[in-house]
């Protein structure tokens, strides 16, 4: 095994809202994961709907045994989130003092918000509650990244860029290229490998 | 002012609609398939354009009349007017009600361009009413005769504002008028006003639609070409004959929002139109303003349209008729009112008082 | 992965879903059959069997329901081919007469029959334990724990069918279906056996005359279990408590053990064949302690068994809790680490140090808005249930609407206008309404409607349509015909054209059917909102049986053939918060793509989200939504 974990098991919740990506995205984190050799285990929440509906990832990686598929609450000790409202929920539950945050801005309105019920906090007071429940927040602009660099599809890649620059985590880059490399072909592939670089490169080292 | 809750809390749960169309066509919330017109989602719009313009919500009537209709003397049984006649065109239109005043009224309205663009109804099978814009006299045919189905053709008003229409004309029933001129009387002062002349129909009632199927049943396979309301009853003319309805049995498709009306004559047209009860073929006219005198005399100048003097006997049980509904309108509105129904007239105002007191003499 | 499933690497450890895991089992097993009636979590394996059928040399089918699949797989097994079947918990309820008869009458070739269970109900209308057919129908039961032994048991399962003549329940739940770890490939077959000839005298018959070998069928599997590698205990030799535990249960409990750091007083029982349970095994084990805790998903099936064998054994001394009267675990809900941890804790007085978690009280916390399911920008059912609501409410006669079971079952939330008052299981949308529209001559004149999608209609409406024909009920059915089953990820049906194995089929065209029984039917767009109103209108109006089509594909699959055309507000033309629309596109119509600008108080279309379908600008009352390309284009 190339890196010791920081942590074992070190615990990411991967969530969002249901058509953004990110039981792709979690699934080549943690194809990556087992290509290393580490125990992962996925855990995914999701209902019925294609999308519209919140979607959670749990991932769990040790380097001695599998664990369950749930994280227990207030055990993650990182938070990579699509959707800055479903990051904070899920911070609600799982954050802890020492969690790292990754979230995008990018808001995906509810149905009570686009039917004038609720209103949609902001951004401001989002990242405030966030700084307060966790270790330390950052905010990637993943959506807007990927929809610069050809299609808005790709921000779950591009956040998984991101993660994989966190020092906790152990995968590299070339980790991650590979399974992409598995998965995919020719302009798609193209398109993710750049935004995976483009995440990576959000994180300062 | 409020909005599309309280009109259907008000109005369309309360069954007082008349149907004439007016809240239709602007507002996404209204819909409308035959006679049901409804809320067909909730609406959170707290001042709505709906609840201005409804005939059958609160309104200062006799302000409205007094700001319209300023000049002429005020009538309590039929409305301010200047001058009642006995009116027919010599020369008929085809399928006209009566005296074919109002084709020949419409026709003028064109031939001088008082108004670029009338309202009218028409319809394909003589029966099912279907209002239309017009701008040409050729068309006007296809609206003549009356059709007794309700109709809100004053959602068409939407349209002519939509193209613009500066110079526009409504034929309507006494709902419509009344829509016609709350709408501008609770006009935001940021909207374009129009140049509108009404045309009045008196109407005592319109029906439901499931006339249409009463019809249908009555008398199957005939196809209806006209209906009359002479005064010995209700005939529906067919391609195999006339046949006598027996008033009982229309009765029972008599709209329900009709209860509520206390306007039998159009009492806030220009000028006003009915069928003159005492001899087929003529209609009675009432002149309301000096817009109404005008199109009137421009008609008469043509040769569209001649007339006499209305005889006083006649002019009475007109006067009788008309209080007659007033007063079972405002039954009609205590019993609504008694259960819970906002009122949209004052009934304890001295007008309504007036009528009740004259009602004690002349109904029987 | 497909490749993973079929990929000849003995040893090789790969990320599985469990649903992969399953289909990989069934497959080193040497299944040549396999059949199934999608139903989340399930429906990621029969897909993957379908997509690798050829170079697998299996044939895979997506049948009608799940008792087509589950009597599809004995006629396999006739032949003595190894077949698999696949369903859900709702499946299980729905085949029940399959599965008892086929457990008197046996199998011959390996029959496994997976059923996923839904603990919490996540995609489901409810959370049955599909152990209790097991148990009713004196099917043996296996339980898996983790991804690697659901593939391990499907396998063994074979073996065991075969051992046994009775087909083998395996039991999973979401969390197994839709979890993914590492799994270790085992050998695929390299030649797979053809079907055997079936003799003159070869029977599988369900009848009562065999129910003497059924018992005896169960009493053999019960001794097999006695030794089962799948049942374990670890722990001490004198434990002061042992939590029993199945499925999920085991790694749940394994870590609050380890956390709480219990490992020298509590025990772990895991028990992977839960039907019927190794009943020496269990006393062997438990003798040791005096305290149960029983951990498992849904029902306290296991505890009640557990029970059940206390009671007859004398020499166990023991209290027990778990899930019943909510001694230790709720009664309802799926399980997670922190109920186990908790249920410990409470047991034990043992806690752990957790992580430094801050609370925010309420009033300082930010206000989230709720995120609720709707359906997708562009869903043809968004359209179709607009226009039943509107059509009802103008029709002024008190519809009432009866649901059914796909993505529609949503049309009963806020996406749909709550239209439904009534919702059942599959299929109970047209029979409930045939009795109401059958009280008219008791005076009911309340217009009756009764839904179902398309793929809902070939697996449980064609009896009720038929009942309803031949009764001529007063109702409107209305089939939602989206040309898929998206809620469980788009597999073909029988009106698609296509089979689980992608190749081209004849398609039993929904309208000809319906014709055939002699229903008089009409096809209409649910996008055109005001034409498909008036012919609604028009049904509901007409006395007798109606049946209405509203034909349009799954926006989630018309986004994938063509060009999405370009769909935008002109906010010169829009209204704004004014009088006169009040938000409509976005408030009422509620689409994802209708956004609010909040800035410009105007409407917005999220280009990311829109699919481009254009209701939307056929509904703006101020002609302010665009549409260019498509066919809205005129
Ligand atoms: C529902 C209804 C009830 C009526 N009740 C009475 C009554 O009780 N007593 C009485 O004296 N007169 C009544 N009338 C008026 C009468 O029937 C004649 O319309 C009127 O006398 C004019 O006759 P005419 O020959 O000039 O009309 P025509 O020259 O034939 O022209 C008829 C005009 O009426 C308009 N029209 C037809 N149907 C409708 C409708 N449903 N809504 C609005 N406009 C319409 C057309 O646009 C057309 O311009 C009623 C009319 C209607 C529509």
């Amino acid at each position: 095994m190339s890196r010791e974990l920081v942590k074992d098991p070190l615990n990411i919740i991967i969530c969002g809202v249901g058509g953004q990506g990110n039981i792709l995205a979690t699934e080549l984190l943690a194809s990556a994961l087992v290509e290393k050799g580490y125990y992962a285990t996925v855990g995914e929440t999701y209902g019925a709907s294609q999308r519209g509906g919140s979607v959670m990832s749990h991932v769990r990686i040790s380097a001695s045994t599998e664990y369950g598929v749930l994280i227990p609450l207030g055990q993650a000790d990182i938070i990579v989130s699509f959707e800055p409202t479903d990051t904070l929920r899920v911070a609600r539950d799982y954050a802890n003092k020492s969690t790292l945050i990754l979230t995008d801005s990018r808001p995906n309105y509810p149905l009570g918000v686009l039917i004038g019920e609720a209103s949609y906090p902001s951004m401001d007071a989002i990242v405030a509650e966030l700084e307060k429940l966790s270790g330390q927040v950052q905010v990637i602009e993943a959506t807007n990244l990927a929809v610069e660099a050809g299609n808005s599809q790709a921000a779950n890649i591009l956040l998984m860029g991101a993660l994989t620059a966190l020092p906790s985590v152990p995968i590299d880059v070339a980790d991650y290229n590979k399974v992409l490399e598995q998965r995919f072909s020719g302009k798609a592939l193209e398109l993710n490998l750049k935004v995976f670089k483009i995440g990576y490169e959000q994180i300062k080292q | 002012m409020p909005g599309g809750m309280e009109l259907k809390n008000e109005v369309l749960a309360s069954s007082t609609c008349a149907l004439c169309g007016a809240c239709l066509d602007w507002c996404p919330y209204i819909a409308n398939i035959e006679d049901h017109l409804v809320l067909r989602f909730d609406c959170n719009v707290p001042d709505g354009r709906c609840y201005a313009v409804c005939p059958r919500t609160f309104a200062d009537w006799q302000a409205i009349s007094k700001k319209y209709l300023p000049d002429a003397p005020e009538n309590i049984e039929i409305g301010p007017y200047f001058k009642a006649y006995k009116v027919k065109a010599p020369i008929g239109i085809e399928g006209q009600q009566d005296g074919g005043t109002v084709s020949h009224l419409v026709k003028t309205l064109m031939e001088d361009q008082l108004a670029e663009t009338v309202l009218l109804t028409g319809s394909d099978d003589h029966i099912t009413p279907e209002p239309f814009l017009s701008s040409e006299i050729s068309e006007i045919k296809k609206a003549a005769g009356s059709r007794f189905l309700a109709s809100p053709g004053m959602r068409k008003l939407i349209e002519a504002q939509a193209r613009n229409v500066k110079k526009f004309a409504v034929v309507g029933r006494p709902c419509q008028i009344q829509a016609l001129r709350k709408l501008d009387y609770n006009r935001k002062p940021d909207t374009p006003a129009m140049d509108v002349i009404s045309i009045g129909l008196f109407c005592m009632w319109s029906l439901g639609w499931d006339f249409k199927n009463y019809l249908q049943r009555e008398f199957p396979g005939e196809e209806i070409l006209s209906i009359a309301i002479p005064q010995h009853g209700f005939e529906v003319t067919t391609d195999k004959g006339i046949h006598e309805v027996p008033f009982e049995e229309v009765k029972k498709f008599i709209r329900k929002g009709c209860d509520y009306c206390l306007d039998m004559t159009s009492e806030l047209a220009d000028i006003s139109v009915g069928a003159f009860e005492a001899e087929k073929g003529w209609n009675t006219v009432l002149i309301r303003s000096k817009k109404g005198q005008e199109l009137f005399d421009k008609s008469v100048s043509r040769g569209f349209l001649i007339f006499e003097e209305y005889p006083e006997a006649e002019l009475e049980r007109l006067k009788g008729a008309s209080i007659g509904k007033k007063m079972r309108g405002l039954s009609a509105a205590q019993e609504a009112f008694d259960r819970g129904v906002k009122p949209f007239v004052d009934l304890n105002s001295e007008m309504y008082t007036n009528v009740k007191k004259l009602a004690e003499g002349k109904v029987e | 992965m497909e490749w993973m499933i079929i990929a000849n690497e003995p040893g090789k450890t790969y990320l599985m879903q469990g649903n992969e895991a399953i289909a990989r089992g069934a497959l080193e097993a040497g299944i040549r059959f396999a059949a199934a009636y999608p139903g989340s979590p399930s429906s990621e394996i029969l897909a993957m069997l379908g997509h690798v059928a050829e170079k697998a040399d299996i044939y895979a089918e997506w049948s009608t329901n799940e008792t087509c699949a589950l009597e599809a797989c004995l006629g396999a097994s006739f032949a003595k081919v190894r077949s698999l079947c696949i369903m859900k918990q709702n499946g299980v309820l729905t085949v029940g007469d399959a599965l008892h008869s086929a457990s008197l009458s046996g199998v011959r070739g390996g029959l496994v029959l997976v059923v996923a269970d839904d603990p919490s109900a996540h995609s489901s209308t409810n959370e049955f334990d599909s152990r209790h057919q097991a148990r009713a129908a004196a099917v043996p039961m296996l339980e898996p724990v983790n991804m690697q032994e659901a593939k391990d048991m499907v396998k063994w399962g074979y073996e065991l069918s075969e051992q046994l003549q009775q087909l083998v329940m395996v039991r999973t739940v979401t969390r197994i279906n839709h979890g993914r770890s590492s799994v270790t490939l085992g050998e695929l077959p390299q030649e797979k056996p053809s079907p055997a000839v079936i003799g003159e005298w070869d029977r599988m018959v369900a009848i009562n005359w065999f129910k003497d070998a059924q018992i005896a069928k169960l009493a053999q599997a019960q001794e097999i279990f006695e030794d089962s590698p799948f049942n374990w205990y670890k722990g001490p030799e004198d434990p002061d408590m042992i939590i029993v535990t199945c499925g999920t249960g085991w790694l749940y409990s394994s870590e609050a053990v380890e956390s709480l750091g219990l490992k020298d007083t509590v025990g772990i029982l895991k028990i992977g064949t839960t039907w019927p349970l190794p009943e020496k095994f269990i006393v062997k084990h438990l003798v040791k302690t005096k305290k149960v805790l029983v951990v498992e998903e849904v029902d306290p099936f296991l505890e009640q068994n557990i029970a059940n064998i206390i009671a007859y054994h004398p020499e166990l001394n023991i209290e027990l809790s778990g899930r019943q009267g909510q001694k230790a675990i709720p009664r309802n809900g799926e399980l997670n680490p922190d109920i186990v941890l908790n249920a410990l804790t409470n047991l034990t007085g043992k806690t752990f140090a957790r992580p430094e978690t801050v609370v925010i009280p309420q009033e300082e916390a930010v206000a989230l808005p709720p995120r609720e399911l709707t359906f997708c920008a562009g869903c043809p059912h968004r359209a179709s249930f607009f226009l039943l609501k509107q059509t009802l409410r103008i029709h002024e006669g008190q519809g009432v609407v009866m649901g059914d079971i796909g993505c529609y079952t949503m049309g009963g939330q806020r996406a749909g206008h709550f239209l439904y008052g009534f919702l059942c299981c599959m299929g109970g949308g047209i029979n409930a309404a045939e009795g109401l529209g059958n009280l008219s001559r008791f005076g009911f004149d309340q217009p009756v409607v009764a839904l179902a999608g398309d793929s809902t209609f070939f697996h449980s409406c064609l009896p009720g349509l038929v009942n309803a024909k031949y009764h001529d009920s007063n109702m409107l059915f209305v089939i939602l015909d989206n040309s898929a089953t998206a809620m469980t990820g788009f597999q073909p049906h029988p009106g698609i054209g296509l089979t689980a194995m992608g190749k081209a089929a004849e398609p039993v065209s929904i309208q000809k059917v319906v014709e055939a029984i002699g229903c008089q039917v009409t096809v209409a767009d649910p996008f055109d909102i005001d034409g498909t109103t008036n012919t609604v209108y028009n049904l509901i109006k007409q006395p007798g049986l109606k049946v209405l089509i509203l034909k349009q594909e799954c926006a989630t699959l018309a986004v994938r053939k063509r060009e999405k055309p370009r769909v935008w507000v002109d906010q010169d033309l829009c209204r704004g918060d004014d009088c006169g629309c009040g938000r409509f596109c976005s408030r009422v119509w509620g689409c994802p793509g209708n956004i609010w600008d909040y800035e410009a108080g105007k409407a917005k279309i999220d280009e990311v989200v829109c699919v481009g379908c254009g209701v939307c600008a056929t509904l703006c009352p101020a002609g302010a939504i665009k549409m260019e390309g498509g066919k809205a284009d005129e």
